[in-house]
């Protein structure tokens, strides 16, 4: 594929007086794995609630895929094959991790059959296996999604996102909240799906991000600060300042 | 199902006790007569069209998470057709029922496509405002509608084959014709609920958001479900006309869209056939509490505070739930058992 599957120009997002998003431009070659940094604040879950559809920019173009999808409503952006995880895990507590997934596996067919039986779709029902068994949560199937523990809400969320065939997916801080094993877990399986689809996440855990990313943004006040390989960032003496603040000498020098 | 995937058996328990009321409502024009007066039969065709009245509530609360305080006004569409085309029109029963429950679909559609952009209290509301917009207009166009006195028509005959006759007047015809028709409702929700689309409204019922980020349409989704739920109320509401040869405004007001809502809390939320339940179990009780005591509606709503506040699944909600616990824990013990082997 030629071009950038995710390109965004003088994208801007303002709530009142705030600008939380700030003119920011950004480019996501297909094929890597990126992630955005930044501190608390810097705009990050702006930047994705606009790029995904959450939120309406105040100004600015996002092209998905090579398609103008700026103001678009969420489920269209989904269909064009852009899937979301969220910060705060976001699955349908009260189905069957099964029944989680399946539903996912269905949501690219644009007709909702309304008489025949959802069991009956062999073509979804191997998608949504196929989701489970990524994330190994296949002998978890009949169980309900919300006695789930946190870590495989996590991962079923990704499983979601998995059926859904995506052909970019965007990650809310995937391991926040978890355990080391869980991260771990997490992080292995964020590293094998980033053979197969393009993954933009972001990530407060910087061992997780110098482990996984190709590539990083940093971003801080809303603006894209830097852009760089995981040793560029490592040593850029700006992204220690936007994390660490400026040393005291330095000001004065 | 795919290989390798694991599931728990069915429980056996819905099934078997879906067979044995089938059975029973099956027999029962002959089997109640042995031991009650013989108005049970009618009695029990009334619940059978509240239960399909409730069901319809239950529908949008129980399956796609929306809480109508308004499927009174397709009710009274579906009575209100029926009337309309026997009386204006002089229709048969058959066109006149379809007239009905055509009206009742198309308004849901209507009030469907503004009511869906609201969900929780607001739509609530609005579907509450609905209903009393229409229920005000029937209520004061008199000459039309009869107002609260209602508009009674004589009931045609359904068919003649040879010298029967078959007519709703005859109670144990009429009884099968409810029957019948409440279980082809129920039949379809069965289907319609274990479908793809199905599947769409408990997932927008669960998390409208994440149903949104996986690419449904909240929207569509909701407004599918308020239309099929719109539909199941104007066939309730078809059907009472016929049973009580005669539509009132009285139907349309927003406290019986209330009771559809008690009847499926009190039966179990989100199970298919709570809202027969519900609706049976608080029709007896207000038929024998009535003759005794006249306040008799406080009864009914301790026990409906008592129900939400300690059983909020409903009756079959919570044999559903006892059930699963136990069985959970019956497998856990044979694991353990075959671990120790």
């Amino acid at each position: 594929m030629s071009g950038p599957i995710l390109s965004v120009r003088g994208l801007t997002k303002r709530f009142g007086g705030l600008i939380a998003v700030n003119n920011v431009d950004f480019d996501l070659p297909a094929g890597e794995l990126h992630a955005i940094i930044g501190p608390n604040g810097a705009g990050k879950t702006t930047f994705f609630n606009l790029v995904s559809g959450f939120l309406p920019p105040n100004a600015g173009r996002v092209v998905f895929d090579g398609q103008d999808i700026t103001g678009m409503p969420t489920h269209r952006i989904s269909q064009l094959g852009m899937a979301r995880t969220l910060q705060i895990k976001s699955v349908f507590n009260g189905l069957s991790v099964y029944d989680n997934v399946w539903i996912a596996a269905h949501s690219r067919h644009k007709f909702l059959h309304p008489l025949k039986a959802a069991r009956s779709f062999g073509a979804t029902a191997e998608v949504a296996a196929q989701a489970l068994a990524a994330v190994e949560l296949t002998d978890r199937a009949s169980e309900l999604a919300g006695n789930l523990a946190y870590g495989d809400v996590a991962l079923l969320e990704i499983a979601i996102a998995i059926a859904m065939k995506p052909k970019l997916l965007l990650l809310d801080e995937p391991v926040a909240g978890m355990s080391p094993e869980e991260t771990q877990r997490t992080v292995h399986k964020i590293k094998e799906l980033s053979q197969s689809v393009n993954i933009l996440m972001i990530e407060h855990d910087m061992e997780t991000v110098f482990e996984v990313a190709d590539r990083i943004t940093v971003m801080t006040q809303g603006v894209v600060l830097c852009q760089g390989t995981v040793k560029e960032i490592a040593n850029d003496p700006r992204v220690q300042e936007a994390y660490l603040g400026v040393p005291e000498d330095s000001t004065h020098a | 199902m795919p290989p390798g995937m694991q599931f728990v058996p069915r429980d056996p328990l819905p099934l078997v006790a879906s067979i044995v009321a089938a059975v029973l409502l099956l027999v029962a024009p002959w089997l109640l007569p042995k031991f009650a007066p013989d108005f049970w039969v009618s009695i029990i065709a009334e619940m059978l069209i509240w239960g399909l009245f409730a069901s319809s509530a239950n529908l949008l609360l129980g399956y796609t998470g929306l809480l109508s305080f308004g499927q009174s006004l397709y009710f009274g569409f579906g009575a209100y057709g029926v009337a309309f085309a026997i009386n204006n029109f002089n229709l048969g029963v058959i066109p006149a029922f379809f007239i009905g429950v055509a009206a009742a679909t198309a308004i849901a559609a209507i009030a469907g496509v503004f009511a869906v952009r609201l969900t929780w209290h607001y739509f609530a509301i609005i579907t509450v405002v609905f209903s009393l917009i229409f229920y005000l207009i029937a209520v004061g166009w008199k000459t039309v509608t009869g107002g609260d006195d209602g508009m009674s028509f004589a009931l045609p005959p359904i068919a003649r084959i040879g010298d029967t006759e078959f007519t709703l007047l005859n109670a144990t015809f009429q009884y099968y014709f409810i029957l019948t028709i409440v279980a082809a409702c129920f039949f379809l929700q069965w289907i319609v609920l274990r479908s793809p689309l199905g599947m769409a409204f408990k997932a927008v019922r669960e998390n409208a958001t994440r149903a949104g980020l996986i690419g449904f349409n909240p929207y569509l989704v909701r407004l599918m479900s308020f239309i099929i739920a719109g539909l199941l109320a104007g066939v309730a509401g078809a059907l009472f006309a016929l049973f009580s040869r005669y539509a009132s405004a009285h139907y349309m007001f927003w406290t019986v869209s209330g009771e559809a809502v008690i009847w499926t809390i009190v039966g179990g939320t989100g199970t298919l056939f709570g809202p027969v339940v519900g609706a049976a179990v608080l029709t007896v009780l207000r038929e024998e509490l009535s003759t005794v005591w006249e306040h008799y509606l406080i009864v009914v709503g301790v026990i409906v505070i008592l129900m939400v506040t300690f059983a909020p699944k409903g009756i079959l909600g919570s044999i559903a739930a006892w059930r699963s616990t136990r069985r959970a824990g019956g497998r856990d013990a044979a694991a353990k058992k075959g671990a120790h082997a």
